[in-house]
């Protein structure tokens, strides 16, 4: 998906979308979004209330090692990717079409005092994605690196030892890759995107009532 | 094995030099075991006694909740969610209607948010409880279980009468919790809201639970054997669990006063008041009292939220079929084993492009090589007893 | 009356006969009696009502209805087992505890053999349970039960030395080796030993309880780590020997603690003549409220790990033991 622009808080309507950068410096978290991104050096973006930090692949582990010593970021949450395909097997394809092939690693991390979080992401090809292991720097990256390693066919160089977490050795294949059918999806395909039938008496297709407020408890 | 001068030689210098050549015994286990809380599976190295190393397998439960969510609808993925830990059904929802409704840009009604608060916070209580009841039977006393399994059973009394369900409620909807229609009402007019008498019900069991947690610390807490067993076990210093990613309560047993329920805001809790328990040393000990501490505290908020309740809608207004606009965001929640978070990503259709489910046991288990090397064989069950996972959070 | 009896049986062989049978049909019954306790008081205790459909409203015959049922089932023996030693593990156990019952004194002269050297030969024939219970972790090919039997061994032998040393105060007292010349000398005394053997009570019943394998001392089955421990491959009737084995050992334990230490069948101010009515049923009462104590603790605590157990024994069990030996035998001389 494009970058979305920087959100303001809900409640601020002023927000035209645009596709620059524009300092809305309304949002709380712009300050520390900013730090961060100057420390690691890449770029910032705060989609709802999330502060998200562009690096470079190269950069992955300095960046990550910069927010741990210095930003005091020392709380490893997780570690992921999403696999941006133009094709895919299950579901249907992204609406806009305008966007890059990729496989976007995502860490977050955050800090044990006030609870400022931080996700960095770096975009590795479609290929072969290939990016350095972050055991040396967290050391609970090692299975959330195995657990990416299966299900999206990244290597990570630098990790002890990339075996199977989840999957059976015998697996071939990363299931969570677009490119992955989903067993049950081959018996039966896609029906598209409304799954959702009504119930038997409601004809007609208007949207939930206004709730009464009598109420036993109130 | 040939009894002659050599060999008798070979024993008789054994039984006097320092060094015995032994070999070490591979022990599974697991996956079927009374103490590992589900399928899991630790090969262990041992030698006698003591372990050497210990390699967790997962995965014997992995039901690729990832996946599945792609090609579910929003209201669809509810029911899949309350499954991820299964002990505490409620809250697995909650993150992840949040993240929904951040990127809907919905305002949740307050009465709403009350209820969702109480039910994660019973939720919380009974999850706690069944720790209070398998860790000490784990090690080898029997009779707490039956304490807190009876006062969890009033819980799930109480979640039944509201939800329907006693583990795996579906309550939640995008926009509020679910608005009941009257049983019978065809015309949809009338909403039933929380089942008479659920207030009255929900302050005596705190009366009885708060009864109990003080019943279950005479009965554990006083125990030499137990202390024997739990005190300078498995200590976790804090640097240690920040870098594995280990959340919760096994993290504020070590000294680290970080709740997520002060640090984010799905959930109006700046509004009441509680304390957040931590523990001194980090050991299986501080684990068990932090959690029987966070019962108290928990069964203070309940009693504060019904007290306090508006009045109101139960849902936002919402259109029939839901569809999210594109974005992406992470939002976190104290579950009651830890962190779970999800990271919601959006293309504006009726489902995800991708969520990734962060859970709190995956992490907290990460450690256990780390936890385990040279320990004895008794103290692994006290230690991975003492984490407090549940497979379905570790495999999803 | 005794003695119409008495030459019923004058014949030797009859005789050995009927106190083989007796002690046949005892061993079950009170491995019944016992385990029934089990279920009802540890119910109680956890706010259940324990077995209630079986045999009436009480569920009495619970245990009868196990007992068949067990021995329905298959005999399972596992692949790679070594089979003698296999099959022949429950029956040293059980002989260990049968064997007990001979020098117990039920009453004045109501006693199957006795021994002059009475508590000698009880503690040393318990000690056969102990290679029943290695052997059972050694042969079933099982890692989980090698490992029970790797702690049963180290429990089971610790415990042997402050069993044998705490009954040597009462030794000291009473001035003979037979039971019932130690339960003679009680009713001379006119108070039983506890009084002053309270240490050594204390000892015994310690050691008895990690004899037995029963929490807070079952390490080495350990239910919820080693799933049965040296019980794991056992099934059917096998299994129902090991199961009656600790009930009935649980019963000889307890009398041998009575008899020693609390004036086995004894009550102050009943006569003789009296006595060989009501002897059994005090020693009986007695040693009940010993395995109640037993059952109780067994629902209350946890299990100790092996090396704080064997903490236990040497470090603080056998040291006490000795000293009690020393005090004993000072004052003996002394007063």
């Amino acid at each position: 998906m494009t970058s979305s622009p920087s959100e303001t808080e809900a409640g601020q309507a002023e927000g035209v979308d645009q596709a620059e950068e524009v300092e809305q410096a309304d949002h709380p978290l712009q300050g520390f979004a900013d730090e961060v991104a100057e420390a690691v050096g890449g770029t910032a973006e705060i989609t709802f209330d999330t502060v998200k930090i562009k690096v470079s692949a190269g950069d992955w582990v300095k960046a990550h090692q910069t927010a741990r010593d210095q930003l005091d970021l020392v709380f490893f949450s997780f570690l992921s990717a999403i696999d941006w395909a133009k094709e895919v097997e299950v579901g249907d394809p992204l609406k806009d079409e305008d966007f890059e092939e990729r496989i976007e690693m995502l860490t977050t991390v955050s800090d044990l005092s006030a609870g400022m979080r931080v996700t960095f992401s770096a975009d590795l090809p479609t290929e072969k994605p290939v990016i350095d292991s972050l055991v040396g720097v967290y050391a609970g990256a090692d299975w959330h690196e195995r657990e990416a390693a299966e299900m999206f066919g990244i290597d990570f160089s630098g990790h002890p030892n990339l075996a199977a977490l989840y999957l059976p050795d015998a697996f071939e294949g990363n299931p969570l890759r677009k490119s992955f059918p989903l067993l049950s999806r081959e018996v039966k395909p896609w029906p598209g995107k409304v799954d959702v039938e009504g119930m038997p008496e409601d004809q007609s297709s208007e949207q939930s009532d206004e709730p009464s407020t009598e109420n036993p408890e109130a | 094995m040939v009894i002659d001068a050599d060999t008798l030689r070979h024993m008789s210098e054994a039984s006097v030099s320092v060094e015995l050549e032994t070999e070490d015994m591979t022990l599974n286990i697991g996956p079927q075991h009374p103490s590992t809380h589900g399928v899991l599976r630790l090969v262990a190295r041992v030698d006698g006694e003591r372990v050497y190393d210990v390699k967790p397998v997962i995965g014997y439960m992995h039901r690729g909740y990832e996946k599945l969510s792609e090609v579910r609808t929003y209201p669809q993925i509810t029911a899949l969610l309350n499954r991820i830990d299964w002990v505490s059904g409620y809250a697995n929802e909650i993150p992840f209607m949040v993240a929904a409704e951040k990127l809907m840009e919905l305002e949740v009604p307050d009465r709403a948010q009350y209820i969702r608060l109480i039910l994660t916070e019973m939720a919380r209580i009974s999850s706690h409880m069944v720790f209070m009841a398998s860790y000490p039977l784990e090690l080898g006393a029997a009779t707490p279980l039956f304490f807190a399994l009876r006062e969890r059973e009033r819980l799930l009394d109480l979640l039944e009468s509201v939800t329907g369900g006693r583990f795996h409620p579906n309550f939640n909807r995008i926009g509020g919790v679910k608005p009941a229609y009257g049983s019978g009402s065809t015309t949809r007019k009338w909403i039933q809201d929380l089942p008479a008498g659920f207030f009255e019900e929900t302050t005596q069991a705190m009366v009885r639970i708060r009864e109990a947690v003080d019943q279950l610390e005479d009965l554990v807490a006083g125990n030499e054997i137990i202390l024997a067993r739990t005190k300078g076990i498995g200590v976790l210093p804090p640097e240690v669990g920040a870098a594995f990613g280990v959340s919760g309560p096994n993290l504020r047993a070590s000294g680290v006063k970080f709740d997520l329920r002060r640090a984010e805001n799905y959930l109006p809790y700046d509004k009441f008041d509680f304390e957040i328990p931590t523990g001194a040393n980090g050991d299986c000990w501080d684990r068990w009292k932090v959690r029987l501490d966070e019962i108290r505290q928990s069964c203070l908020i309940i009693e504060q939220a019904v007290a306090g309740i508006p009045s109101g809608p139960l849902q936002a207004k919402v259109p029939k079929v839901i569809k999210v606009p594109a974005g992406e965001t992470y939002v976190r929640a104290e579950n009651p084993k830890g962190e779970m978070g999800y990271y919601l990503v959006s293309d504006g259709g009726g489902g995800p492009y991708r969520l990734k489910i962060r859970s709190a046991s995956f992490s907290n288990i990460s450690i256990l090589p780390w936890a385990l090397e040279g320990v004895l064989v008794p103290d692994i069950i006290a230690i991975m007893g003492s984490l407090d996972f549940v497979l379905g959070d570790v495999d999803r | 009356m005794p003695e119409v009896v008495l030459d019923l049986f004058s014949n030797f062989w009859v005789a050995l006969l009927g106190k083989v049978l007796l002690v046949a049909l005892m061993i079950p019954l009170i491995g019944m009696v016992i385990g029934f306790a089990e279920m009802k008081l540890s119910a109680k205790m956890q706010n259940r009502v324990g077995p209630y459909f079986a045999g009436g409203r009480w569920g009495w015959a619970q245990l009868i209805a196990d007992g068949v049922k067990f021995f329905q089932k298959e005999d399972l023996i596992p692949a790679d087992a070594d089979r003698p030693v296999f099959k022949t593990a429950p029956i040293w156990v059980l002989v260990g505890t049968v064997a007990l019952f001979v020098v117990i004194p039920f009453g004045p002269g109501l006693i199957f053999r006795d021994l002059s050297v009475g508590v000698f030969y009880a503690l040393a024939i318990s000690s056969i349970s102990t290679i029943g219970v290695l052997m059972a972790g050694w042969s079933s090919a099982n890692k989980y039960s090698l490992m029970g039997g790797l702690r049963a061994a180290g429990q089971l032998i610790a415990y042997e030395l402050p069993l044998v040393l705490a009954v040597i105060g009462s030794v000291i007292l009473a001035g003979t080796m037979s039971m019932s010349g130690i339960v003679e000398a009680q009713i001379e005394a006119g108070y039983p030993y506890v009084i002053f053997q309270f240490v050594g009570f204390g000892i015994f019943m310690i050691a008895a309880l990690a004899e037995l394998t029963r929490i807070p001392f079952d390490m080495p089955i350990a239910e919820s780590e080693l799933v049965m421990g040296y019980l794991t491959e056992y099934s059917g009737f096998r299994f129902l020997f090991f199961f009656l084995a600790e009930f009935a050992n649980m019963f000889t334990m307890s009398a041998i603690a009575v008899t020693l230490f609390l004036g086995g069948y004894w009550l102050p101010g009943l006569s003789e003549d009296q006595l060989v009515y009501l002897g059994p049923i005090i020693l009986i009462a007695k040693v009940f409220v010993l395995v109640f104590a037993m059952i109780w603790f067994r629902w209350t605590f946890p299990r100790f790990r092996e090396d704080q157990l064997q903490t236990l024994a040497w470090k603080w069990l056998i040291p006490l033991a000795l000293v009690n030996i020393m005090v004993t035998a000072a004052l003996k001389v002394l007063l």
